[in-house]
């Protein structure tokens, strides 16, 4: 496989090689499930954004997965995605776009126990929610905060030892290691050499979990940054409220330290399993480049199945000319 | 839901429970607490002390399922759907299924570390109960 991005044609390689051998009735947003070693899913999601006097149009995620079981022992789940597929401006009428699919997730587990499973391979930072539940679909804001993209890197390529912790029910640790450069260097928000820490996350009710992190980076520019992070979240059936909150000192090339601190706390009400109505308030300052933030974010989610979702929300900033309002259309296969 | 778990808690208690979660009868274990049961039906845990476990869901939309969704793993199937759809972009599926009570528990039978959940009035010396709701 070549490092780093990849041809369109690897995609439909990768979906041709599951619909050829399919099995079970395909249900939506659940994938496709050929066997226990193959199963293939994708999504995409297309953007409306209407900043200032600007209006575009954004196809932007484009992705297809497969993963499957191996053996009792060893699993694997492969990603590539194309970002930023289709962009139109609607005033200028300039179209631009990158069909070029990029590695989002490579990886294996190793399983050796409840207590010790092994992750090996280029994959999502095992940090708080967000950083988990990455794509529009899985989202109920058009938007991410700034939260989950500036602080840390929101991929690894390396190692995670994960884990129920034995004799604390509900609670696991993840012990994760990155000692090289991110497997594809153009598809990272903090392109990175060196990276680890260690989240605990628990389980204290079916409605409520909570978690915390420690870490380290060392950006490809020489900055060192050393985060501590706490989560929490409370969702039943109809109410759910969750927050992040972040603190980080940086080390920089030229020797000054910087400290950044970021959180944000989002609600939503679903009146209904289909329809929802979302609010959150975030914070951002970043003492070192002086770029600071308070965004209030309202929003409306439509799901007329999960795995289809409609949703558009407005935004406020502190930083006035960055007011927008955004709309999306996204799908989970 | 807190109130639909009251009524199927009082319930319980006023009728003896309607359901069991069995385990094949050489199980290492004699009971389960509800986080456990949770654990294994949501992919999260996937043994019990050294006994790799194998939950198996009735199939579709049983009321036998339905009571055990709510009463055992605390979610109604809205959530539970969301759920799935969740773990599908992680790469985890959801437990196999079988298309009846009866399957359910001669597959228990027969198959070391697998679980699942019957009527009461259907256990018998074949299976072990781990778990009553």
């Amino acid at each position: 496989m070549e490092r780093g991005s990849m041809r369109a044609r690897s995609a439909g390689i990768l979906l041709t090689m599951g619909i050829a051998a399919y099995g079970d009735p395909y249900v939506l947003g659940q994938g496709l499930h050929v066997n226990d070693m193959v199963n293939i899913g994708g999504y995409f999601s297309s953007e409306f954004e209407a900043k200032g006097g600007e209006k575009s149009v954004t196809v932007d995620d484009v992705a297809v997965m497969a993963y499957g079981e191996i053996n009792p022992m060893f699993s694997y789940l492969a990603e590539l995605e194309a970002v930023g597929f289709y962009r139109k401006n609607i005033g200028n009428g300039d179209e631009r776009g990158d069909q070029t699919f990029h590695v989002e997730r490579f990886y294996g587990d190793m399983w050796l126990s409840d207590a010790y499973n092994i992750r090996f391979g280029k994959q999502l930072t095992p940090i708080g929610y967000w950083t988990r539940e990455p794509i529009n679909v899985l989202r109920d804001t058009s938007s991410n905060p700034l939260y989950s993209l500036l602080l840390f890197p929101k991929f690894l390529t390396g190692i995670d030892i994960n884990g129920y912790i034995p004799s604390m029910e509900g609670t696991k640790y993840h012990l994760f290691g990155q000692n090289n450069s991110d497997f594809d260097d153009e598809y990272i928000n903090i392109p990175n050499t060196h990276f680890f820490g260690l989240s605990i996350e628990r389980e204290i009710s079916s409605d409520f979990n909570g978690g915390g992190s420690i870490g380290e980076y060392i950006t490809a520019s020489n900055q060192r940054t050393r985060f501590l992070q706490a989560n929490g979240k409370y969702d039943d059936s109809r109410w759910q409220v969750m927050g992040e909150a972040l603190c980080a000192k940086s080390e920089y090339a030229d020797r000054q330290d910087g400290y950044t601190l970021s959180g944000y706390l989002q609600g939503m009400y679903r009146y209904t399993p289909e329809h929802a109505v979302v609010g959150r308030f975030e914070h951002f300052n970043d003492h070192h480049s002086r770029y600071a933030d308070t965004i209030g974010v309202v929003g409306y989610s439509y799901r007329p199945w999960y795995p289809v979702s409609i949703k558009g929300e407005y935004q406020w900033h502190s930083m006035n000319r960055e007011n927008r309002a955004l709309f999306s259309f996204s799908v989970l296969f | 839901m807190k109130l639909l778990w009251f009524f199927i808690s009082l319930s319980a208690i006023a009728m003896g429970a309607e359901y069991s979660v069995i385990v094949s009868k050489k199980a290492p274990f004699s009971t389960l607490s509800v986080q456990q049961i949770r654990e294994i039906f949501l992919q999260k845990r996937h043994t019990i002390g050294d006994q790799k476990m194998i939950p198996v869901n009735l199939v579709g939309q049983d009321e036998v399922r339905f009571a055990f969704e709510s009463a055992v793993l605390g979610m109604d199937r809205n959530r539970l759907n969301t759920y799935w759809i969740k773990q599908h972009f992680q790469g985890i599926t959801p437990p196999i299924t079988q298309p009846s009570v009866e399957s359910i528990r001669a597959f228990i039978q027969n198959v070391e570390g697998s679980i699942g959940y019957i009527p009461s009035s259907m256990v018998d010396g074949g299976v072990k109960v781990v778990y009553e709701f």
